[in-house]
């Protein structure tokens, strides 16, 4: 699984260089995340814009990502394919999950 | 691929056999050398498909920069048969090919009858579905199908011994050329999982749909070709796939095997169609297809309304959906998921978009043959969607309570979730509470539906329920599978009666003309023999085109009532071995129709008619003027050569059972006089036809209610008719069972001891007067043909064309898009 760091504004900003989000990465996705929040970053912003799949592991383990924030940690999610938007829409998860047109607007934000 | 035919040009002699060529060479490699009738059916379809495609291309372009409201048909089956004859004829390519096949040494026909007719419907039901869409397309409305691409339809029938055997019909194996597959419009579809509730930021509930498996929909078009041939529009049918392709390089050992097995699983929710009046209908897998079309169809209508450029609030102002049955029902839910869930609209506006869009056609008067699903199943399946259905439900009844206070027992009656004995949801109720128009399909059953079947519902919104009385496409059902008779007409009157069949009222004063009488009965004779040839050819029976051909064509059911007509046939045989009667006219009996795999009873009602045909077949001293044949494998294409051939038409359902019919409707358009009770549209055919051109008989439907309720109408029957008391006695005393004596013995017990539900015995002696007048009223040939004529001039109220107009204006608010 391919994932690539950055710091900008003040928020670490991986990007996930996957075609699809979903059962066969999921577990290792939430795994790289969770070690990122374990050492100590709190504003994340999650650049999808290679994903055009996500099923509802890859979704499961997102959410997974936001909890583990807590309300002291904010995800930002930018580049959301339409793939992907529809999930969240059909999940009503975009109401939970924010996201954002561009990777600066998520990392201004 | 080079296209052979030139856009915008007619195709001609030259270009068509240049084209048919061409994909015999390039695309199917082959050379006339070893090329069979198969490949040149393929072959002449590819050169047909390239002016298809353009059409149904520029029809939807037509359609989209038109703004036109659009109607979507949801139906579980499309019996849609064989369609290259079907195309040709309404492109009026049909007589150039058949030059160009003669060119190539061929017979037009037999190139045709290589086609599979695909088997995606188990009857009615489907080919209703089917010939509206060829009026849809006819008509220049712009109207679409949904449904399932089933790999395997309904079972191929085969008889052993007598014995229906079922075997796969892999339709598609062959290969269809006329399917055009829209991977790039593929739809996620999930299903289980689990509902997480949480708040959204305003305070309110927000629901999250989690954990589900995914399905993917991967539709593909088949053109459906409107006379003319200036719109073609599509019906579009959906396979499932699961969501990645096998990637080896992930999955260990363990994860391979059963990621296999999940794809194996996922593939086989298009991969059966559920025979009819199944126990299995109950089961899981099919609840699952049902959802999965729904969801499918109702992703690709917001896709293609929100590239119309219209608003959401718009939907119902654009959209008209309809529902063949209680199948699609779950497009309600879908519809408010959709709205709700993703676009975010309030549920009172979502709830007002989604009557406006839906209406729903009711098919049956059997309580017990509306679907219900188990709450724990649906539940399961779709966590989402249950939630939405109680909501639904509770905003419903709140309403009926307001209107009827304290009147439990009517919001129990109402209520679409059943708790007693175990919480079901009644899909007929949610159609009818989540649609605007609630139909039946013939005035009779109409009338049954507001005042037997749903009465509550009438009186809560009585202007919501209508008739819309079905009907049959007449390119299909006489232009194509009857041309001589069709080529009759079209001398008589001009060719204006295929896209208007009012014009055929202008054959009536050709029933007084002897020439024209007298050529009709030549037609009838030449389709006889055509189908004798067949019958003998599939069979191994002869049969005398010059007998009267006697035709039962349809699903066997006890309601339908082939055993009525196999209890006839027992008693003309023992008239003419015991009581030296001779038939007034030769007569053969024709069946054909298939019984579901579970349904015992209609399966040996086969075997009994089987049985009977094998004694009656080989006893010189009936069988010079009698025959019964069984042709099996029952089918759209075999339709097609029995209805051109029929000289009574049997239409003997109990009555208040059959909702409408529609063989009825084929067989009277081609000049069967009906034989028939006062049941679904046999009513508005006799009105039609006139009392003196059919043959009704039998209780109506208030009078099996009345006498199933006297009680011991068979009993009564059985001991003061003689003639029913030998009949009963010939079925159980090895005379038609020489290998078991009591092979039949469970159908007399349905009979004497179960009570006769379907009144057979007690509308026998009625059915055997009738027939008894038919017979000696054949036998004047001339008198005969007058009759056949006029059924033939009063038919124009039962196309389809009507029936569609009668949506399109009353229901779906539609206009022509030319």
């Amino acid at each position: 699984m391919l994932m690539e760091d950055l710091s900008e504004g003040g928020c670490l900003v991986v990007s996930l260089r996957e075609k699809r989000l979903d059962a066969v990465i999921a577990a290792s996705f939430r795994e790289a995340m969770v070690a990122r929040i374990d050492q100590g970053h709190r504003n994340i912003v999650l650049d999808l814009s290679q994903v055009n799949f996500m099923d509802s592991s890859g979704l499961g383990s997102v959410v997974y990502v936001l909890k583990h924030l807590g309300h002291t940690g904010r995800l930002h999610i930018c580049g959301v394919t339409p793939g992907v938007m529809a999930v969240l829409k059909l999940t009503r998860m975009d109401r939970v999950l924010k996201t954002f047109d561009s990777r600066q607007a998520a990392i201004a934000a | 691929m080079t296209s052979r035919l030139k856009v915008g040009a007619r195709p001609n002699r030259q270009s068509l056999r240049s084209a048919v060529d061409y994909h015999l060479e390039v695309t199917l490699a082959k050379s006339a050398d070893n090329a069979d009738p198969e490949d040149y059916h393929l072959a002449l379809a590819l050169a047909i498909r390239e002016p298809v495609i353009r059409a149904m291309n520029s029809t939807e372009e037509r359609v989209i920069k038109s703004g036109a409201k659009q109607i979507h048909y949801l139906s579980m089956e499309f019996l849609i048969g064989r369609l290259l004859s079907n195309n040709l004829r309404n492109l009026g390519l049909y007589d150039i090919c058949a030059v160009v096949a003669s060119d190539m040494g061929l017979n037009l026909v037999d190139v045709l009858e290589t086609e599979c007719d695909p088997a995606l419907g188990n009857g009615g039901l489907g080919r209703l579905a089917a010939c509206f869409l060829d009026s849809l397309a006819s008509l220049s409305y712009p109207g679409y199908g949904y449904g399932i691409n089933y790999q395997f339809g309904l079972f191929r029938q085969t008889f052993l011994n007598g014995y229906q055997r079922e075997q796969p019909d892999n339709w598609a194996v062959h290969g269809t050329p006329w399917h055009v597959e829209r991977r790039e419009q593929s739809s996620m579809i999930p299903i289980y999982g689990r509902v997480e509730g949480d708040l959204d930021g305003d305070g309110q509930y927000n629901p999250h749909w989690l954990d589900w498996s995914t399905l993917i929909g991967v539709p593909a078009d088949i053109p459906v070709v409107g006379y003319g041939g200036r719109s073609v529009n599509f019906l579009r049918l959906y396979t499932a796939r699961a969501p990645a392709e096998f990637d080896m390089a992930i999955f260990n050992d363990g994860d391979y095997l059963r990621a296999m097995e999940r794809q194996v699983a996922v593939e086989t929710v298009s991969k059966v169609l559920y025979p009819s009046d199944s126990a299995e209908a109950g089961r899981e897998l099919r609840f699952i297809q049902e959802y999965f079309f729904v969801a499918c169809a109702m992703r690709d209508i917001f896709r293609r309304h929100a590239l119309a450029g219209h608003r959401i609030d718009e939907f119902g102002r654009f959209n008209a959906i309809q529902l063949n049955d209680t199948h699609p029902s779950l497009a309600v839910v879908e519809l408010m998921r959709t709205l709700v869930d993703e676009h975010s609209m309030s549920w009172d506006s979502a709830w007002e978009v989604t009557q406006q869009t839906t209406a729903y056609t009711n098919h049956t008067l059997l309580p017990e043959a509306l679907e219900r699903w188990s709450a724990a199943l649906f539940g399961r399946v779709l966590p989402r969607h249950l939630e939405i259905v109680y909501e639904i439900n509770r905003r419903f009844l709140g309403e009926v309570a307001l209107r009827h206070p304290g009147d439990d027992a009517r919001l129990q009656r109402m209520s679409i979730v059943q708790d007693l004995p175990q919480k079901e949801i009644r899909m007929a109720h949610l159609a009818i509470v989540g649609s605007h128009s609630i139909n039946g399909v013939a005035e009779m059953h109409s009338e049954l539906v507001k005042s037997q079947l749903v009465p509550d519902f009438y009186e809560l919104w009585p202007d919501r329920f209508n008739n819309k009385t079905n009907g049959v496409t007449p390119r299909r059902w006489l232009l194509n599978c009857n041309h001589r008779l069709a080529a009759l007409i079209s001398e008589a009157l001009g060719k204006d009666w295929v896209a208007d069949l009012s014009r055929l009222s202008k054959l009536e004063p050709l029933a007084a003309d002897p020439a024209f009488r007298s050529a009709y009965a030549k037609v009838k004779l030449q389709n006889k023999a055509d189908l004798a040839q067949r019958v003998r050819a599939v069979t191994g029976i002869t049969i005398d085109p010059a007998s009267m051909f006697d035709v039962q064509i349809k699903r066997i059911h006890e309601y339908k009532r082939q055993l009525l007509n196999a209890l006839h046939i027992i008693h003309l045989y023992c008239r003419m071995t015991e009581d030296k009667y001779a038939l007034p006219t030769p007569k053969t009996f024709i069946f054909s129709g298939k019984a579901a795999p579970g349904y015992a009873l209609a399966k040996l009602i086969i075997k009994l008619i089987n049985n009977i045909g094998r004694v009656v077949n080989a006893d010189p001293r009936v069988n010079r003027s009698m025959r019964v044949v069984f042709y099996p494998d029952y089918k759209v294409s075999v339709a097609e050569v029995i209805v051109p051939a029929a000289d009574l038409s049997e239409q003997i359902s109990t009555a208040g059972y059959e909702a409408s019919g529609t063989g009825n409707m084929k067989l009277a358009m081609n000049g069967a006089l009906t034989i028939g009770t006062l049941d679904g549209a046999n009513v508005e055919i006799a009105r039609e036809v006139g009392a003196d051109n059919i043959y009704i008989f039998g209780l109506t439907a208030a009078e099996v209610i009345e006498r199933r309720m006297a009680g011991n109408a068979a009993g009564f029957a059985y001991d003061s008719d003689p003639h029913v008391h030998r009949i009963l006695t010939r079925l159980t005393d090895g005379t038609f069972s020489a290998e078991d004596r009591d092979l039949f013995a469970p159908i007399a017990r349905a009979l004497l001891e179960q009570g006769d539900y379907y009144m057979h015995l007690s509308d026998f002696a009625d059915y055997a007067r009738k027939h008894e007048q038919a017979a000696q009223d054949y036998c004047d040939v001339d008198k005969w043909a007058a009759r056949a004529i006029l059924n033939v001039a009063r038919s124009a109220r039962f196309s389809s064309d009507r029936t569609i107009r009668e949506y399109a204006t009353e229901i779906w608010d539609l206009q022509q898009v030319i």
